[in-house]
């Protein structure tokens, strides 16, 4: 791959006049994700944008690119921001907000989403990355209306308090369900380990993934 | 009158709002749906006290989707009203954006507005403020305290003098930040000089009122709604600077603003659990009695207002003695201002009593649970009131019973499997529940439905669900026929959600107004000559099921659908109230329980694993066993943070807290968890009110941290006296 940039994918300007400082991270990780991610495109091209048509133009838009993935089902393809993370997408522009953002940083697992079956931190994820993939949230684990089991085993044990951090352990006990790592009160403790309950429901919570492993 | 029946009231039911939690349709702070909302991201102060020389937003204004970058140099002028009544503590409280001073690390200097998310992250990121620094104060050992708040009765420092047995011991506590889930949030929006916002706050009208102020807008002028709220544990028990800055921001860019939080903003922008040093000086006989306590209390507080916290009540009420003298010093510090967080003052406090009578007990050879019974006090010596109800010798006989106290040996370092050195501990906990004036509004439709409503909020305890449960038994619906519906300030005002209040307080307005619409059915009933119920004495009916009947006469009566429809009534409507806590008061109502720990302690690493814990608590009547079960889980494991984890730590050179964030910060997690029971005595405390209920959701956390200590010390003989007890302190 290469490590030039295109000239469409360089960060905003930072003023005329001005010796071009030293990236930051932040701007680093939008340039290096416009390289690697599928498509580099400077402005808005097609799709679904999200950026209001004032703001965003092919002259001043923040590097973009285009993205087609399939969201509880749907397929859907947006231009998205090169910095939007798959929580923001899904949170900020496809009103997915069941997926919560309670650190933005990998360490409290309230974000947790399904990605081509298996789990991960949805706010540490960029939503340019996921070409093709198929992204579950909690808005899509009931079907027809109909509560998974491991949905209705949260309420049945009462595995939850204020709530916030419940879509992602349910997401996170379907992942750990579907990994195997339910063989004990034990196991599912270390490998729910990742979702934090600030309200500490652990205890139901355990019950809960318990008792639905047991029942597959 | 008739006593209702209970259906509801008591029994185990699930959430009602459970689905809507489990489907992610339970709508928080940030996620309501406002047309045309853009995204505000405060720029946080670099240095721990100092002036604003300059603010650079050239770069910021320049990047793409920014609409605004407000600082104080060109903010309007707030009138920030004084707010009477508020949970503002004493001193001036921050003004957003008001003039160049820097008060403490993190406090708002700027906010930038764009049409996104990123674009305003980023810009926050490219606005260059220059300051002029002053040294900073924020290490609460080395501050001078401000003047104390004292308390004596009889003569501590003679009673300590002639006492037997003396220890003189000093306890450090560490900052604790609450960490709810949910990042604090606002969304802003004017409707020319109407404010609306959507708010994270464990206080509607608190928020409202506060809004109102800062603004100098009228009451009817501003509306909070907020109806989840994903955890506070007191952090939402005011109105925060953010909450204005949204306004603001809405208000200069003429557009419905976002504002949240991000986790390390929470470490500033929101208040904390501040830390301790308390020293405690304790007197008894060689048999335990207790005969003097005397205790020296300083906590941090910041430097613009003196934040206060109930750390005196236990040391006056939970023991027997003639002599105690206390000096509570709030030392102000550079930071920004505490609040209440989960048992507040008392949790701290407790940490210090119970593990020095832990440390009392052992000194004496005394057992800990009998050490505490031979100080059992026979009323309130505080207040010399009786007791409304206090069951802490039950606590501790069923909590010994239940966790097998007898298996404890009393010399320390006795029992080792392996690696692993095992000790179980005990502490007790009071709280000083929270009575507050509250109002409901109930009514019933013609087609047998129900909908009440108050001002409150549910954080997590389950509100929705047990006010269903008091409104359905006080009207005799069924709990699906009943609807609760809170967090929004049209509806009648409530006291903040905290201080274990919201079920004696709103609960009772509840039934109040559920009493009034019931007697109001029954009475068009025994006045109706069309009634089956006509002429019969209204004390005598009851109503089951929305079916109005004569009591021990299920076969006489009729449905309030039938009631209504006849009398050409849409509906049946009253306001109901209670006023708070009797005053003066008559007796002394606290909230009890003995909690009991066993942990495991690597003997050569330090690690100390918590491996089963028991709550058992005297908490009055229980509306929602098993919500009630779930608060007593959480507060144990919110303790277990307390005594093995949580800890702000502040870089005193500048002020800034090394670990905002939830890596480093360090709170419970499903492995650090184990067995986890709680056990709720029966009974009931009608002091103030009707429904016999005490509070629970601080008294579940009070004394876990020292039961855990104390099994410390009983596994390894090491006693540690800073929280959090972590390896280093016990290698």
């Amino acid at each position: 791959m290469s490590t030039e940039l295109p000239e469409s994918a360089v960060p905003p300007p930072t003023g005329a006049g001005e010796s071009s400082p030293a990236p930051t991270r932040r701007t680093f990780i939008a340039t290096s994700t416009a390289v690697g991610g599928a498509v580099v495109a400077g402005g808005v091209i097609g799709g679904t944008s999200f950026i209001g048509p004032e703001e965003a133009t092919a002259a001043d838009g923040p590097p973009s690119s285009r993205v087609s993935l399939t969201v509880n089902g749907t397929r859907r393809t947006v231009t998205a921001d090169n910095r939007t993370s798959l929580l923001d997408l899904l949170r900020e522009h496809f009103g997915l907000t069941g997926s919560k953002k309670g650190c933005n940083a990998g360490a409290c697992g309230a974000c947790t989403v399904l990605v081509d079956g298996h789990r991960v931190n949805a706010c540490l994820t960029l939503a340019v990355r996921l070409e093709g993939t198929e992204v579950t949230t909690i808005e899509g684990l009931a079907t027809r209306g109909e509560l998974h089991p491991l949905q209705q085993a949260f309420i049945d044990e009462d595995a939850f308090q204020c709530g916030y951090c419940t879509p992602g352990q349910i997401l996170s006990g379907v992942g750990c369900i579907q990994e195997g790592h339910t063989d004990s009160p034990e196991e599912i403790r270390e490998w729910m380990s990742g979702n934090i309950c600030r309200c500490g429901c652990y205890v139901k919570i355990v019950r809960a993934v318990e008792s639905t492993a047991g029942r597959k | 009158m008739s006593p209702q029946p209970q259906a509801a009231v008591g029994a185990p039911l699930s959430r009602v709002d459970g689905r809507l939690k489990v489907t992610g349709k339970a709508v928080y702070a940030a996620e309501h749906d406002v047309d045309g909302a853009v995204h505000a991201v405060i720029v946080d102060a670099s240095i721990g006290r100092g002036r604003i020389t300059s603010v650079d937003t050239g770069d910021a204004e320049k990047h793409p989707g920014v609409l605004r970058v407000i600082s104080h140099r060109n903010a309007p002028k707030l009138p920030y009203r004084d707010n009477a009544g508020s949970n503002n503590p004493p001193g001036r409280r921050l003004r957003v954006f008001q003039d160049d001073r820097v008060l403490f690390h993190g406090q708002p200097v700027a906010v930038v507005v764009a049409t996104t998310l990123e674009a305003a992250q980023h810009g926050a990121s490219l606005v260059k403020v220059r300051y002029d620094a002053e040294k900073s104060s924020t290490d609460l050992h080395e501050a001078e305290p401000g003047r104390p708040t004292d308390y004596a009765r009889g003569d501590a420092e003679a009673g300590l003098r002639s006492s037997a047995v003396r220890l003189d011991l000093t306890y450090q506590l560490a900052r604790n930040h609450h960490n709810p889930m949910e990042p604090h949030a606002t969304i802003a929006r004017w409707d020319g000089d109407k404010l609306t916002v959507w708010d994270k706050t464990q206080w509607v009208m608190g928020t409202h009122d506060e809004l109102a102020a800062v603004f100098d807008l009228p009451a009817e002028s501003v509306r909070v709604i907020n109806p989840f709220v994903g955890g506070g544990f007191g952090s939402g028990l005011r109105c925060w600077p953010h909450t204005v800055v949204a306004a603001l921001a809405a208000r200069e860019t003429k557009r419905p603003v976002k504002l949240v939080l991000s986790r390390k903003q929470m470490y500033f922008g929101a208040g904390f659990r501040p830390s301790y040093e308390y020293r405690l000086r304790l007197g008894s006989d060689r048999r335990g009695r207790l005969a003097a306590a005397v205790h020296d209390i300083d906590a941090e507080t910041s430097s613009y207002e003196t934040f206060t916290e109930a750390v005196m009540g236990a040391g006056q009420m939970l023991y027997s003695m003639p002599n105690v003298s206390q000096a509570y010093r709030q030392v102000p510090l550079d930071v920004n201002t505490p609040i209440w967080m989960r048992g507040p003052g008392f949790a701290s406090a407790s940490f210090v009593i119970e593990s020095a009578m832990d440390e009392l007990a052992h000194e004496l050879g005394i057992d800990p649970i009998e050490l505490r019974r031979r100080n059992e006090p026979r009323e309130d010596e505080s207040s010399n009131l009786p007791f409304s109800t206090r069951q802490l010798r039950e606590c501790y006989t069923v909590g010994a019973r239940e966790f097998g106290w007898q298996a404890r040996s009393s010399r320390p370092r006795a029992r080792r499997e392996g690696d692993w050195l095992i000790g179980l501990g005990m502490a007790a906990g009071v709280y000083d529940c929270g009575r507050f004036p509250a109002e409901a509004r109930a009514r019933l439709d013609a087609d047998g439905t129900a909908v009440v409503e108050a001002a409150t909020s549910d954080m997590g305890p389950g509100t929705y669900t047990s006010q269903t449960q008091v409104a359905a038994d006080a009207l005799g619906l069924s709990m699906r026929t009943v609807t609760f519906r809170l967090g929004d300030s049209l509806y009648p005002p409530t006291s903040p959600h905290g201080g274990s209040a919201t079920m004696a307080s709103v609960g009772s307005a509840v039934v109040d107004a559920c009493d009034q619409v019931r007697q109001q059915a029954i009475k068009l009933a025994v006045e109706d000559r069309e009634s089956p119920l006509y002429r019969v004495d209204a004390g005598d009916v009851v109503v089951r099921g929305g079916r109005l009947h004569v009591q021990g006469n299920p076969a006489r009566g009729e449905t309030y659908r039938s009631l209504l429809a006849r009398n050409d009534r849409s509906h049946l409507e009253a306001r109901g109230n209670y006023a708070g806590a009797p005053s003066p008061a008559r007796r002394s109502y606290f909230a009890y329980n003995a909690t009991f720990a066993e942990v495991a302690v690597d003997a050569a690493l330090g690690l100390v694993r918590v491996r089963r814990m028991l709550g058992v608590y005297d908490a009055g009547r229980i509306i929602s066993p098993k919500l009630a079960d779930s608060q007593a889980l959480g507060g144990i494991v919110g303790g277990i943070g307390t005594a093995l984890l949580e800890h702000t730590v502040t870089d005193h050179r500048d002020g800034r807290i090394v670990n905002a964030n939830l890596a480093d910060y360090l709170v419970p997690v499903n492995a650090d968890v184990p067995e986890v029971r709680a056990i709720y005595l029966d009974g009931e405390d009608n002091d103030g009110n009707a429904l016999g209920v005490k509070g629970l959701g601080e008294v579940v956390q009070v004394g876990v941290a020292a039961a855990i200590g104390n099994a410390v010390f009983n596994a390894t003989g090491r006693r540690v006296r800073e929280l959090p007890i972590t390896a280093e302190a016990l290698l």
